[in-house]
């Protein structure tokens, strides 16, 4: 035993210098892979390769995104894509494993809610000092993530989130389309049968975004915030009202069983299978539904607000955003790129195959004026504003899980609601 | 469980005339073939299931009432993947990855439980504690340093790296199973080779493994299975999708906004026959090794 | 596959055997020898296995790592952190649960199964097709494993639709989401999944058993169960232990099937430890913290395999 022991020290140090051995040529083989290319950036003429790392490749039509960057090829000799894609849910973890051993791609696809802990990272470089260098025309960029005064992501494409309804269903139960709270939840039990619910809540914890979308949606709607002064307010009457409503709506029996470990997919399958009458969803899922049920015939409005509430409504948002590595050799080149994703023809085509509305603010994708639907996804889009309180959060997904679980509780009727908004509260002050 | 032994009984049973004993053999039969039908139910149906998902649209495959086989059947999930070439590297792929990962550790485990089975040194129990329990880190906290690992020793985004890193997965229990059915082979099988002036080498090779086969076939089709269904580090440790394996392609399926949950089912039933055949194929030591026994007895 | 390989290997060991010529080297080398067999196994083990578990040792004694440019020694302060954690706890308990259920069912299915699946009254053609279904459940990736069971036990999905149809329950049951009912569900599909493995090595096992040993006890007049507890139960026993073990770790550590049924929900009733570790590293984005709770984890099973390897000496 006692010489187990011995050989067991011995080991471990053995390895520790191993693992700092391991390190330093984790970083110096980092800066070997890009070596080539650094030599182009100084201009010698050759070659530049970008990687570009993103989840939206197989989310678009085959050879979208190829044929956009074989354009900016042209556009742009010297400097080749190399499109990197995987699964959306995995997404994360990849960026920060490769910020953690440098081997970040050049340019990479962001969703708003990890800018804030990409930049503490140090993960992501500061786009307004490269906006800055290339003599960059911000006017055009309809919104930009900015973190300490400083922009780190940009939204290239944005999907609204809004009230989706099933016209035959509504018609059979007699109700108009509903636009205040208190006709939502007369609309919800009106449609509610066994087959049918009136509304669906996806909350797994999984992918937790269910509380930006499904449940925060109904703050933001009534110009209400989960914020004061940059810090967690849940507690408010906005977030407390909402929270109410939702629990009202379970007491009714209108929201579809299952709702804990329900994901945004599940929501739209129900929809599109007129087991749901009524549900907050992208737009980016028209096509979904289309695909699935053709003659599936359905509205969008915008999410139903307070009653009497006259305001400006908040629209809810999910963003295809882009960001440059920190650890980028190539960072001028790869602001062309992001340049060129945002530039109106360009922008306005990427917006078009994803169903989208476009992150440049001239750009106008086809489909508004080609499609009914999407047209009046488009006015309810511009007579409101975007809301997403949770981009540029520390941990933004983690506080989602928070505020869900506490949710949760109160719709199995465990606590109360001013209980679970108490201990949501705590939860995201510890996080900040 | 009774059958086994009862029919062992009856065998050795004198008594009883030969069409009573056939008889009773045949009720068992029936009782057994009627069990096993029963018990294949539970890992049969959900299967069922997905293979009829894989013929349905996506709109179909949520309808209720639920139907096993809906109008438009239809072989367009597998269409769509068997005619994409990128999704067919993905099972090249895993097909190559897994099958080197089992030679290799299959090879590498019967010398470390050679060792083990045989062999007392000094430090013994203590690899073997961390041989064991190397394996109860959850992988997802080693990701960050394993990853920066693989990238300093030039490994990220090949094939060696998946290889040596499923190996490292699948040894400790290789070893330990192998170790264990090394136990239970009797130690003079293997003096009488040293007798002869042969080395622990000769024994282990001569003696050892070929009446291990049955233990190193089940141990085989573990290694492959983990290889085979590894996605955690399949995906971290590579970057482009002509390194990527089949558990990938299906999660690339999974989109931000919705599943191709037919396609995804259909990828699983392609991915799995080539493994039923391998293991249809490889049964037969199973019962070579029954056979054996047979002999034996 | 392995006949194959067997006499390349073997040509290719063979000059690589020493001259034996004097004694003293002789018995040098005899003691190196096991070191030998190990050589490979240890090499890949330290290089791969070992130095990232010692990065992660390194990480949960100090804050903040990876996620800040500066990181500073804290000692045991992120330990202390875990350890008084009551959603460590829980899902310490829940992990226990979990893969406590999951081994006793691996193996009663298991050896049933293989017993069943070993008779010798079955033709060989029959056995092997039934071997081949009994397999079945292994042959999938964990994701779709997840996925399918997501299908089957949604509330509009097949296992519902049954259970209304024959009359059980009068509504649908909200199997992974109902707070009580989730935790056995997840522990369900994860027996569905694994008791294949269980039952290969049982079978495998089952044909080392010599017939010799049922005989004999045939002539002693034991009755079938008999035969079972005093013949193959103790002759499966090192097999059985060994997978009960490494059963017992793996499942402790299943991450993908619980993350992608359930999320660690409703609330937090399938929150085991490989999911807590999760959400602190790549959700709350703390290495630090979750690099201590995978530390304990290690731990923990470091002394559950020191009581395996004495059990196994003492057996010797």
């Amino acid at each position: 035993m006692s010489n187990g022991a011995r050989i067991r020290r011995k080991g471990l140090a053995a390895t520790a210098g191993l693992a700092i051995l391991g390190l330093t040529a984790a970083c110096s083989s980092g800066d070997a892979t890009s070596d080539s290319s650094a030599d182009a950036g100084s201009g010698s003429g050759e070659d530049v390769v970008l990687e570009f790392a993103q989840w939206w490749e197989p989310e678009l039509p085959d050879g979208m995104l190829r044929g956009l960057m074989d354009q900016f090829e042209e556009e742009n000799p010297g400097i080749t894509v190399e499109l990197l894609s995987g699964p959306y849910a995995s997404t994360k973890e990849q960026v920060v494993a490769g910020a953690a051993s440098g081997t970040m791609s050049d340019v990479v696809g962001l969703d708003g809610a990890w800018v804030s802990d990409f930049v503490n990272q140090g993960a992501i470089a500061d786009l307004s000092a490269l906006m800055t260098d290339a003599g960059y025309d911000e006017s055009q960029l309809a919104a930009q993530v900015q973190l300490n005064g400083a922009t780190y992501e940009i939204p290239v494409v944005n999907f609204a989130y809004m009230l989706f309804t099933n016209d035959a269903i509504l018609a059979d139960a007699g109700v108009d389309v509903p636009s205040t709270r208190s006709e939502f939840v007369d609309a919800a039990e009106a449609v509610t049968t066994d087959d049918v619910s009136g509304w669906i809540l996806p909350l797994s914890l999984e992918a937790p975004n269910g509380v930006q979308n499904d449940v925060m949606s109904w703050v933001w709607a009534s110009g209400g915030s989960m914020l004061a002064d940059g810090q967690p307010d849940l507690t408010n009457e906005a977030v407390t009202s909402a929270t109410e409503y939702i629990k009202e709506l379970n007491d009714a029996g209108v929201i579809a069983p299952g709702a804990a470990t329900l994901k945004e997919q599940d929501k739209v399958e129900e929809f599109t299978n007129g087991r749901v009458a009524m549900m907050i969803s992208s737009l980016a899922h028209i096509n979904t539904i289309r695909e699935s049920n053709a003659d599936l015939e359905f509205t969008i409005s915008a999410v139903p607000a307070e009653d009497g509430y006259s305001g400006e409504r908040g629209t809810p948002y999910a963003s295809w955003g882009i960001g440059v590595a920190e650890n980028s050799e190539h960072k001028a080149e790869a602001w062309k790129l992001i340049d060129f994703l945002m530039s109106e023809s360009a922008n306005a085509e990427l917006a078009d195959a994803a169903n989208a509305f476009p992150g440049n603010s001239t750009a106008v994708p086809e489909f508004v004026n080609n499609d009914e639907i999407f047209q009046e996804a488009f006015d309810v889009w511009q007579a409101g504003y975007p809301a997403n309180e949770f981009v540029g959060l520390p941990v933004a997904e983690q506080l989602m899980r928070e505020y869900g679980e506490q949710l949760q509780r109160v719709l199995a009727g465990e606590i109360e609601v001013s209980e679970a908004l108490e201990n949501a509260q705590a939860a995201w002050m510890d996080e900040f | 469980m009774t059958a086994v032994t009862a029919a062992g009984a009856s065998s050795a049973a004198t008594a009883p005339t030969r069409t009573d004993v056939v008889r009773r053999q045949r009720r068992k039969k029936i009782a057994l073939i009627v069990a096993l039908v029963l018990g294949a139910g539970f890992p049969a149906l959900p299967i069922v299931w997905m293979v009829s998902s894989s013929f349905k649209t996506n709109g179909e495959i949520f309808e209720y009432p639920p139907r096993l086989i809906t109008e438009n059947f239809s072989f367009d999930a597998y269409t769509a993947i068997l005619t994409d070439p990128e999704k067919l590297r993905f099972f090249f792929n895993s097909y190559f990855i897994a099958g080197s990962v089992t030679l290799l550790t299959l090879l590498v485990a019967v010398h470390a439980a050679y060792a083990f089975s045989r062999f007392e040194f000094p430090g013994k129990r203590i690899i073997n504690v961390v041989v064991i329990s190397v394996q109860a880190v959850p992988p997802i906290t080693l990701l960050i340093p394993y990853f920066g690992l693989v990238v300093a020793l030039g490994l990220y985004n090949t094939y060696p790296g998946l290889i040596l890193t499923y190996m490292v997965f699948t040894l400790p229990y290789a070893i330990i199973m192998m170790t264990g059915y090394f136990n239970t082979l009797p130690k003079e099988l293997d003096e009488a080779v040293k007798v002869d002036g042969g080395r622990p080498f000769t024994a282990l090779w001569k003696v050892l493994i070929p009446v291990s086969v049955p233990g190193m076939v089940s141990v085989g089709v573990y290694t492959f299975m983990i290889a085979w269904n590894e996605y955690l580090f399949a995906l971290t440790l590579t970057r482009t999708n002509d390194m990527r394996t089949v558990p990938i392609g299906i999660q690339l399926l999974m989109g931000q906004h919705a599943y191709e949950w037919n396609q995804m089912m259909a990828m699983s039933v392609l991915g799995c026959i080539p493994v039923l055949i391998l293991f249809l194929f490889f049964q037969r030591y199973f019962i070579g090794g029954m056979s054996a026994g047979a002999v034996k007895a | 596959m392995t006949a194959t390989l067997t006499p390349e290997v073997k040509e290719e060991h063979r000059p690589e055997e020493p001259p034996s010529s004097r004694v003293r080297l002789r018995r040098l080398w005899d003691r190196l020898t096991p070191y030998g067999f190990l050589s490979p196994t240890l090499v890949l083990l330290i290089i791969l296995m070992v130095t990232p578990i010692v990065m992660v040792i390194g990480y949960s004694l100090m804050d903040r790592v990876i996620t800040a440019p500066e990181s500073n020694f804290v000692g045991f302060e992120n330990y202390m952190q875990v350890l008084t954690d009551p959603a460590f706890a829980n899902a310490v308990g829940n992990t226990i649960y979990f893969a406590g259920i999951s081994v006793v069912a691996h193996f009663v299915l298991g050896i049933a199964f293989a017993l069943m699946l070993n008779s010798p009254i079955l033709g060989h053609k029959t056995k092997a097709i039934f071997r081949t279904v009994y397999i079945l459940p292994w042959l999938f990736t964990i994701a779709i494993v997840a996925v399918l069971w997501r299908m089957l036990l949604s509330p509009n999905g097949i296992v519902n639709y049954l259970v209304e149809t024959l009359g059980f329950s009068a509504g649908s049951v909200e199997w992974l989401s109902d707070p009580s009912l989730a935790l056995p569900a997840v522990t369900f599909i994860n027996i569905w999944s694994g008791y294949p493995f269980f039952m290969v090595s049982l079978l495998a096992g089952l044909q080392g058993i010599s017939r010799d040993l049922y005989e004999a006890a045939t002539i002693d007049r034991a009755g079938p169960i008999k035969q079972f507890l005093h013949v193959t139960i103790p002759q499966l026993k090192p097999i059985i232990i060994s997978m009960a073990l490494l059963d017992f770790i793996w499942t402790t550590q299943q991450f993908a099937l619980i993350w992608m049924t359930t999320g660690g929900g409703p609330i937090d009733r399938t929150e085991m430890v490989s999911t807590y570790t999760y959400k602190l590293a790549f959700s709350t984005y703390d290495f630090s913290v979750a690099s201590a709770a995978a530390v304990v984890v290690l731990v923990l099973s470091m002394v559950l395999a020191f009581f395996y390897v004495r059990h196994q000496k003492s057996r010797d």
